[in-house]
């Protein structure tokens, strides 16, 4: 028997109702960022946040993150609420957030030493990992010699590396350039595919949504909610050949034209 | 025919800039700033010697550089500026590390936790505006006539700059990072020494370096009234002697080892931060 379409089987991240509000400065009004989101993540799935920018996406992330708490409703991981932040659900952020005080080897690893992990152990575990994401031979460097492309492989090993359930990755390509963000995709794609990882992954950018996910939840903007979940028609692993098929082509094209009315309005 | 040949002079054309770019850049003379500082030190005493050697200044008040010469021949033979150098230093460097301990940890307490900080900035506040030298009469009344004053005034001299720069770097701190950190498992003892000293490093470090600054002008403050050595002691005893080299001699020292500390600072500041 085959699950319905959308029906949670074994859910993993589970969002229940879950309102966000923000005090606005001067006047005493509170802002809604997120209104009654629901959303059920399933283990080993790839999911998109795809929207607008101010619907909302990043605050939800930084909330399963535990970064911040909501105003009303819960988030529940393997059906515990999530309290704080730890390491069963690490980050990758925009802007990289390396420590440029530690090499590659010393920042990949830095999730390992905050499990009491030996260094022998640990730097074994992290040169897994470096090469995991082609970073082999950069071990020793800093963050400032190294390109942002580069910086943003090392933030992905560095979240792997103390073997999450859950990868968020919040706008990861959002700093880098066209080509090297294609690039990067395909590796995201890869490793995600391969460590069998459950990811949500932020993004403003349709291409990338569907290239990567296997469904793309749309939110749309003040308050953020969830517009429309799509699924992707897409096999995997996802390849370069990937973004020429023609369920690629149409899916972002059906997403551009739902999301077109959204983007005007900014 | 013609377009290839005018295409290549354009070519000619555009690397020529940088080249005469780099001839403008102004080097007079080819002199290193380093070698331009010794010329204006030696001026300087040169035009002092030759001041006092014209008779056109009172050589007892302003003794030239040649009867320091010999103030410093007498003081270094008899090992005496040593013994006061010594102990100048023993007094600085406890009382700037107890002020550096100090102010660190309260820098990163108080910016770690606005709660606490409310507690505590009032008091800093209405303390930090107190020169050091007011200090010292009730630093004699406390510790008496020794290294009490000297350990004491240098921490209240040092403390305040290594504590503000502190404070700022912490509540300063890339939010992400200390994010970062935590969702990577990080607990307090490592968010604290991995994360929060060596990202506020860039910050702390020039306050220490002031700090230490501050904290040698107060171990010679408290030696000039509250001691019976050091290099502030030793100023205030030849004064009382009329003996102006001696005088001078040890104001030169001062400004010498504060400048050799200033450097060393820099130096340990460069390679600790390898990674800026």
């Amino acid at each position: 028997m085959k699950p319905a379409q959308n029906a949670p089987c074994d859910p993993q991240i589970v969002i229940d109702h879950l309102t966000k509000e923000f005090a606005v400065r001067g006047d005493g009004k509170m802002l809604r960022a997120l209104d009654s989101i629901a959303l059920t993540i399933r283990r080993g799935e790839f999911v998109v946040l795809l929207g607008p920018s101010g619907c909302g996406k990043s605050t939800l992330l930084s909330i399963i993150a535990g970064f911040q708490h909501p105003t009303a409703g819960e988030v529940l991981h393997d059906g515990k609420p999530i309290s704080r932040p730890d390491h069963h659900r690490t980050v990758v952020f925009q802007d990289y957030a390396l420590f440029p005080w530690m090499t590659v080897l010393d920042n990949v690893a830095f999730g390992l030493k905050a499990q009491g992990i030996s260094l022998k152990q640990r730097v074994e575990v992290a040169q897994h990992f470096i090469a995991l994401v082609k970073l082999s031979g950069f071990e020793q460097r800093y963050p400032h010699e190294i390109s942002g492309g580069m910086k943003q492989r090392a933030a992905i090993a560095r979240a792997l590396a103390p073997n999450p359930d859950v990868l968020l990755m919040d706008e990861p390509f959002g700093a880098l350039d066209a080509q090297t963000r294609v690039l990067l995709q395909e590796e995201v794609a890869r490793v995600a595919f391969e460590t069998q990882k459950t990811v949500l992954f932020v993004t403003h950018s349709i291409e990338e949504a569907v290239f990567l996910g296997d469904r793309i939840v749309v939110m749309s903007a003040r308050p953020g909610r969830v517009q429309r979940i799509y699924d992707v028609p897409l096999q995997k692993p996802r390849l370069p050949e990937t973004r020429r098929l023609p369920e690629f082509v149409q899916l972002s094209e059906d997403l551009w034209e739902s999301l077109k009315p959204e983007w005007q309005l900014q | 025919m013609s377009q290839p040949a005018a295409r290549s002079a354009a070519v000619t054309d555009v690397s020529q800039p940088p080249s005469l770019a780099r001839g403008r850049v102004i080097r007079p003379q080819g002199l290193r700033p380093a070698t331009r500082g010794v010329i204006g030190i030696v001026g300087f005493f040169a035009v002092w010697q030759l001041a006092g050697s014209l008779g056109l200044i009172n050589e007892f008040l302003l003794p030239p550089p040649s009867a320091l010469a010999r103030a410093y021949y007498e003081a270094i033979s008899s090992g005496e500026l040593f013994e006061n150098i010594a102990a100048s230093m023993m007094r600085v460097t406890i009382g700037f590390l107890l002020a550096a301990f100090c102010g660190v940890t309260l820098g990163i307490v108080l910016g770690w936790s606005t709660t606490i900080a409310d507690f505590f900035k009032p008091i800093i506040e209405g303390l930090r505006p107190i020169p050091a030298i007011a200090w010292t009469p009730i630093a004699i009344l406390w510790f008496g006539i020794g290294n009490g004053p000297g350990y004491f005034l240098v921490f209240i001299g040092a403390i305040f700059p290594i504590f503000v720069n502190t404070f700022a770097a912490v509540r300063n701190i890339d939010r992400n990072q200390i994010n970062a950190a935590l969702c990577l498992g990080a607990n307090t003892k490592l968010l604290v020494f991995d994360v929060l000293i060596p990202a506020s490093l860039p910050v702390i470090f020039p306050g220490l370096r002031i700090g230490l600054g501050i904290g040698w002008m107060c171990v010679v403050a408290a030696e000039l009234i509250a001691a019976q050595s050091g290099l502030g002691y030793a100023i205030q005893q030849s004064r009382v002697l009329m003996q102006t080299p001696n005088v001078l001699v040890g104001m030169i020292t001062i400004g010498v080892i504060g400048f050799v500390m200033n450097v060393a600072m820099g130096q340990i500041e460069r390679r600790l931060m390898k990674w800026k």
